[in-house]
């Protein structure tokens, strides 16, 4: 199997998902419409990039613009680690800060509702 | 130094003909703020959490928002703005109206030193930079603010950056943001708990990462 085409179908899974990950966000307004354009551009980007990696190393390494060599399977599996991560760390990150909002609106209503149950026994 | 904050409120808002209630938001510390704020009568907001003055502050607003008041003004617990500063406001924005009134310590910076004037103007410039935001002091704590922006502003920044941010959320959402002139008091205490120069770095950071953030829809 040619590695340009395992390189594709180990990553499409992962772009498939992020992608997904982001509509969802977006319709269950945990973003705004801006990014959620960013995040599907994003990886609209780097699905791109996989699927013409041949011919864009082909045009660099003819124009003489790289001398690497070609995709050996190791790169294969280097490049999908770094779009795990990227896919891990998106997640993360969307995560986190649903979560940092979410503890804070607690925290702050938390706060108003004791101070009214305290203010009153003193006043009592 | 809450306790002569406080004192000082009643007596200016006593003679005052407003409506008014006192409200201290004590942000998790260890000291006996809150003990303070309960003997003197006044409505006490603990954070379980130190979250930061931007937390402070929006859980001060939130409550009065809730309670429906029709003008809420903050201010600093370390006894840096004079009661009668905050009544000025308050009735500015009663009688001129506006949205967001900041009391500005750099239109008259008697009683500032310089090194303080240094890094407020740094952190207004960065601001006016950053966010388009036409102002003479962006740090100030004393603000006022009128049913319409204690509806509509928020902001997400828990900390000191959210003086600027807020102004930034303001300017976002089309609100008339005012300022008049009023004179900071420094003693040993204010300046002692005040931030100082060093953190304004931190400030900029912060501010500089929302900013760009912003750009990709945070």
């Amino acid at each position: 199997m040619s590695r340009y085409l395992l390189l594709v179908i180990l990553n499409t899974p992962l772009i498939i998902a992020a992608m997904m990950n982001t509509v969802v966000g977006y319709k269950l307004g945990h973003m705004g419409r801006r990014r959620f354009f960013f995040g599907l551009s994003f990886w609209l980007l780097i699905f791109a990039a996989l699927v013409f990696v041949k011919p864009i190393y082909s045009y660099l390494f003819s124009n003489n613009l790289t001398q690497t060599e070609p995709l050996s399977l190791f790169d294969v599996m280097q490049i999908t680690g770094i779009i795990f991560t990227l896919f891990i760390a998106n997640r993360a990150y969307g995560k986190v800060d649903v979560l940092e909002r979410k503890v804070q609106d607690l925290h702050q209503e938390l706060s108003i509702k004791l101070s009214e149950k305290n203010n009153k026994k003193t006043r009592n | 130094m809450v306790g002569r904050v406080i004192t000082d409120l009643k007596n200016v808002f006593a003679k005052s003909g407003y409506d008014y209630q006192i409200i201290l938001v004590d942000d998790g510390s260890k000291d006996e703020t809150a003990v303070i704020g309960q003997k003197a009568g006044v409505h006490v907001i603990s954070h379980i959490l130190n979250i930061g003055s931007g937390g402070a502050t929006a859980t001060g607003l939130s409550y009065a928002q809730a309670k429906g008041f029709d003008i809420a003004a903050t201010l600093d617990g370390d006894g840096q703005h004079s009661a009668a500063d905050v009544l000025k406001g308050i009735k500015l924005l009663d009688e001129k109206g506006g949205d967001l009134l900041i009391g500005s310590r750099l239109i008259d910076t008697q009683g500032m030193s310089r090194v303080k004037q240094l890094g407020n103007k740094g952190l207004t410039f960065v601001t006016f930079s950053l966010f388009g935001v036409k102002i003479t002091d962006s740090q100030s704590g004393l603000r006022i603010f009128s049913r319409k922006a204690l509806n509509e502003l928020k902001w997400k920044t828990a900390g000191y950056e959210f003086c600027s941010e807020m102004l930034w959320r303001a300017k976002q959402l089309g609100l008339d943001i005012r300022e008049f002139p009023i004179r900071a008091i420094y003693t040993d205490y204010s300046m002692a708990k005040g931030q100082n120069n060093w953190n304004g770095f931190n400030i900029v950071k912060s501010l500089l990462r929302r900013r760009i953030m912003e750009l990709f829809g945070e």
